[in-house]
């Protein structure tokens, strides 16, 4: 099996640099999501690889090999689209042994890969029809089926699930894991959906104008974000940011306080020595780890309550106007207007300096 | 009111095409005296029109430059529609402009320099020089650009994943897929082509090279015309349009439509 | 995003390339080559350059003078006209309660199928001096006695004017149609709601949706006009008195009915491409008029 290999790949369009420096390393068989807002670069990343975009600067490996001038279909991928892109005129067989007639190979042969493709996605019923006789769902195993047939050695998956509603999305999501199992391919995936992104990658991608921002295992990027961009894009509900003050630098760490939450004072031990006292910094707080014992305790009165069933979302604030989001599955009593505290272990708690960048 | 307005209007707009079918079943003498009911001279007229007109000969001549010229149009505007849509470039849509401002460029100002051209290419009296300059028709290429823009760009990146090379995308993804606009632009340019007057009256100079169209016109045009003989001459030439109007209403308003968007 | 790349550059090139080559041998040669002969004096194919003694000619060619005139006549008479026909037509279309709207649609639309050629022969007779049109109107008690369509210069150039509105008035009113079901039927819906009187939606809602197709159907219909041939060819041949002559029934005249004046006949030609030049670029300005704020 065959990984790939980015190495500071650039990409512009006249004076507009949408890709600015991006090396990265893709293993055989390791399933990689590329997640980020929209514009941030991803799906131009996706389609650098892919060899619909060219390349303006840097090199693009597969398998060992430069690709950057390679055409698409010689690169050893496939590509799912977000629109799927299905040929309309061709029925589910011919499309997906399109790419097979125009590569030459026989007949029979075509007949036997896209079978045995079907046979894995369970297709066999809709074969003979045309896409637009099928709903969402089987037009996303059609497009996926198109792939495999290839036997490409990376699969491509440009936001494969942003077309289908939210229980079908669950369901696809479940389906590409398991897919990708059986089929132990690399796959490089793209999303604005963190939670696809956190449900499906061995290695999350989190990028930003056009630069990477971190690289890691999901509960890598979840516990331990490089920066506020990803504590912020990383978590649902999104995590909670509260500016603080620094108070005290001593052997054991940063001290800070947090105005307008007198108790909620925190020390952080971090051998970090470049944030100095007085300096604002930014403390990230995930709403999940609110709890009743914590030692940060945070005095505040309900000003919204979201219940899910099983948790509730408590919005709460200290009358300055900001609210802070706490996770909880005891909030079926709390009601707007309410008094609440809300405590939280200061382990759990994330330093940012004034640049947005991580303190450890 | 709203009724009445529009029955007016209908009525104004239908009751030539009565008008056209009653007489053809008249005399001359009837019809210039506004005679409004079936006769009998339907048959008289028919054998008298094919007495001097060769409607075999006609019918082929115009049906030949109108599938030619259709076919030609559709491949040569459809190929420039997709390039231009497709391969844009700064300096590309500057000629694209250029070819909308020759649009409005009235057909009288290219007529003499047109013929000489073809009298210098020994083309006079051919369906050729009827045909050539219609081919690359700035409005099919423009109808063609419009509807290429609905074309799903994924689809092409899809045909490039899958290793199809650039002819072979427009070949065998594009043209199939864009079916209802290849319906559309062949009926507005068969309808234009078939219809067509002023330069098949140009370079067309003998009775075995006209169209029906010319010879509608040249029996009008003679010093006492029989009308009954012209209704029917014009009942058959506009046959042909009237049924495909007909059978592909949705698609010719598509198609009218089509240079708006 | 398309790609810029020297190689995509070729390629688009070489799909709009067979069309590029056919239009400069059929469309951009001969319209400079027009130009070049409008300098051009003598009669058949013997030329001299005669510098800008075509364009003296103009001023004192009377027919030419006339047929400008007549053109600019029916233009600013049956342009507007048609418009607003097509404009109220297409309104009262509209109306989805409307019964037998698609019959309505068709009937109205049905001249336009047929060729130009084809609906002179049925205007010719119709309007023959004790034609079926003379008829009805008397029957009618609009008329005592017949109109001489064809043989009045007043009346020749008010057959013409309703030949052509019968003609393209269903055409026009096809492209208002398209832009009023374009109108999102919820705009409405919330001008009901929020109580604004019908006269009201159509100024405010309708009528700025329509305004462009307005400019699209009147610079089309203006430049049909200015090249009008057919109708008058086959209808009046020009007359009674060159009453009915227009600039293209002139330039062919010019070129191919008599010892052909090919040099003239170009100069003639050039005046439609001024006046359609000039109705462009005041179609530009309205339209960036338009996209302004």
């Amino acid at each position: 099996m065959t990984g790939l290999k980015l190495s500071n790949v650039r990409k512009t369009y006249g004076v507009l640099e949408v890709i600015k420096d991006v090396s990265l390393e893709v293993k055989p068989k390791e399933f990689v999501v590329f997640v980020g807002p929209s514009g941030c670069g991803k799906s131009t990343l996706l389609r650098m690889i892919a060899g619909l975009e060219k390349i303006t600067a840097g090199d693009l490996e597969i398998g060992g090999k430069r690709m950057n001038e390679v055409e698409p279909s010689k690169r050893g991928i496939a590509m799912v689209f977000q629109s799927y892109a299905l040929y309309p005129h061709l029925t589910v067989r011919e499309n997906m042994g399109f790419a097979l007639r125009f590569a030459g190979v026989p007949k029979n042969e075509i007949i036997k890969q896209v079978d045995a493709a079907a046979q894995t996605l369970e297709l066999g019923a809709l074969m003979d029809r045309r896409p637009g006789e099928l709903s969402g769902g089987q037009r996303q195993r059609v497009a996926i089926g198109r792939a495999i047939v290839r036997k490409p050695e990376v699969f491509l998956f440009d936001e494969p699930l942003s077309n289908l509603d939210a229980e079908l999305r669950v369901h696809m999501r479940i389906e590409l894991a398991r897919l990708h199992k059986s089929l132990a391919a690399t796959v490089i995936y793209v999303t604005h959906d963190q939670v696809e992104a956190m449900t499906l990658a061995d290695k999350i991608v989190v990028m930003r104008n056009g630069l990477i921002s971190q690289v890691g295992s999901p509960l890598d990027v979840y516990d331990n974000p490089d920066n506020m961009f990803v504590a912020g894009f990383i978590g649902s509900p999104k995590i909670n940011f509260i500016k603080g003050v620094v108070d005290g630098v001593s052997k054991s760490g940063l001290t800070v306080v947090l105005p307008g939450y007198q108790d909620a004072k925190v020390t952080f031990a971090t051998k970090n020595s470049s944030v100095p006292v007085g300096d604002s910094v930014t403390v990230g707080l995930r709403p999940q780890h609110f709890n009743t014992t914590g030692k940060m305790k945070f005095k505040l009165n309900v000003e919204l309550v979201e219940h899910l069933g099983g948790e509730s979302f408590v919005y709460a604030g200290n009358g300055s106007g900001d609210l802070i989001t706490v996770a909880t599955q005891e909030g079926r009593g709390l009601k707007s207007g309410q008094k609440f505290d809300a405590h939280i272990d200061p382990a759990k708690a994330l330093l940012f300096d004034a640049n947005g960048q991580r303190v450890r | 009111m709203v009724y009445t307005l529009l029955s007016i209007a209908a009525f104004v707009s239908v009751f030539p095409f009565l008008w056209l079918i009653v007489g053809a079943t008249n005399i001359s003498s009837d019809i210039l005296s506004g005679k409004t009911t079936p006769g009998h001279a339907l048959f008289d007229n028919i054998v008298k029109l094919t007495q001097q007109v060769d409607l075999v000969q006609l019918f082929y001549n115009s049906t030949k430059i109108a599938v030619i010229s259709t076919i030609l149009t559709l491949i040569v505007a459809s190929l420039a529609g997709y390039g231009f849509e497709i391969f844009k470039s700064k300096f590309s849509e500057r000629v694209f402009a250029g070819l909308l401002a020759m649009l409005s460029v009235p057909f009288a100002a290219l007529m003499i320099p047109l013929f000489v051209t073809m009298a210098q290419l020994h083309l006079i009296n051919t369906h050729t020089a009827v045909i050539l300059p219609t081919v690359a028709s700035i409005f099919v290429i423009f109808y063609f650009r419009q509807a290429s823009k609905s074309f799903p760009m994924e689809l092409r990146d899809a045909a490039r994943v899958d290793g199809l090379r650039e002819w072979q995308i427009f070949l065998f993804v594009y043209m199939p897929v864009m079916r209802s606009t290849y319906a559309a632009a062949t009926i507005i340019t068969f309808m234009a082509s078939w219809n067509n007057y002023l330069w098949p009256l140009i370079v067309l100079q003998t009775n075995e090279m006209k169209t029906i169209t010319l010879a509608v016109a040249s029996l009008l045009s003679a010093y006492v015309p029989d009308y009954g003989v012209v209704m029917v001459a014009t009942t058959l030439a506009t046959l042909p349009t009237l049924l495909i109007f007909f059978i592909l209403q949705r698609q010719f308003v598509q198609g009218l439509l089509g240079s708006l968007k | 995003m398309a790609q810029s790349s020297g190689k995509t550059t070729l390629t688009g090139w070489l799909f709009t390339g067979p069309a590029l080559m056919l239009l400069t041998f059929f469309m951009v040669y001969p319209i400079l080559s027009s130009l070049w002969m409008s300098l051009q004096v003598g009669k058949g194919m013997n030329f001299s350059f005669g510098g800008f003694a075509n364009m003296w000619r103009l001023t004192q060619d009377a027919v030419f003078q006339k047929a400008l005139l007549n053109t600019l006549t029916l233009l600013v008479v049956q342009v507007p006209i048609m418009i607003a026909l097509a404009m109220l037509l297409a309104v009262a279309l509209n109306d989805p309660s409307l019964k037998g709207r698609a019959l309505f649609r068709t009937a109205i639309f049905l001249p336009c199928v047929t060729s130009l050629v084809a609906y002179s022969v049925l205007f010719k007779s119709m309007f023959a001096y004790d034609g079926v049109v003379n008829r009805f109107l008397e029957a009618l008690h609009i008329l005592d006695q017949p109109i001489p369509w064809l043989s009045d210069t007043f009346w020749a150039k008010v057959l013409i004017i309703l030949a052509i509105t019968w003609r393209w008035t269903g055409y026009n009113m096809i492209f208002f149609l398209a832009a009023l079901q374009n109108i999102e039927p919820s705009i409405y819906e919330a001008a009901r709601i929020d109580g604004i009187p019908r006269w009201a939606q159509f100024q405010k809602i309708t009528l700025p949706a329509l305004i462009p197709v307005v400019l699209f159907t009147t610079v089309t219909s203006t430049i049909g006009t200015l090249q009008l041939f057919d109708e008058v060819n086959n209808i009046t041949l020009g007359g009674p008195a060159n009453a009915t002559m227009t600039l293209s029934l002139y330039i062919y005249q010019l070129s191919f009915k008599f010892m052909p004046s090919f040099g003239y006949a170009a100069t003639v030609s050039y005046v439609i491409v001024v006046l359609v030049m000039i109705l462009s670029f005041f179609q530009f300005v309205a339209a960036r008029d338009r996209r302004r704020p």
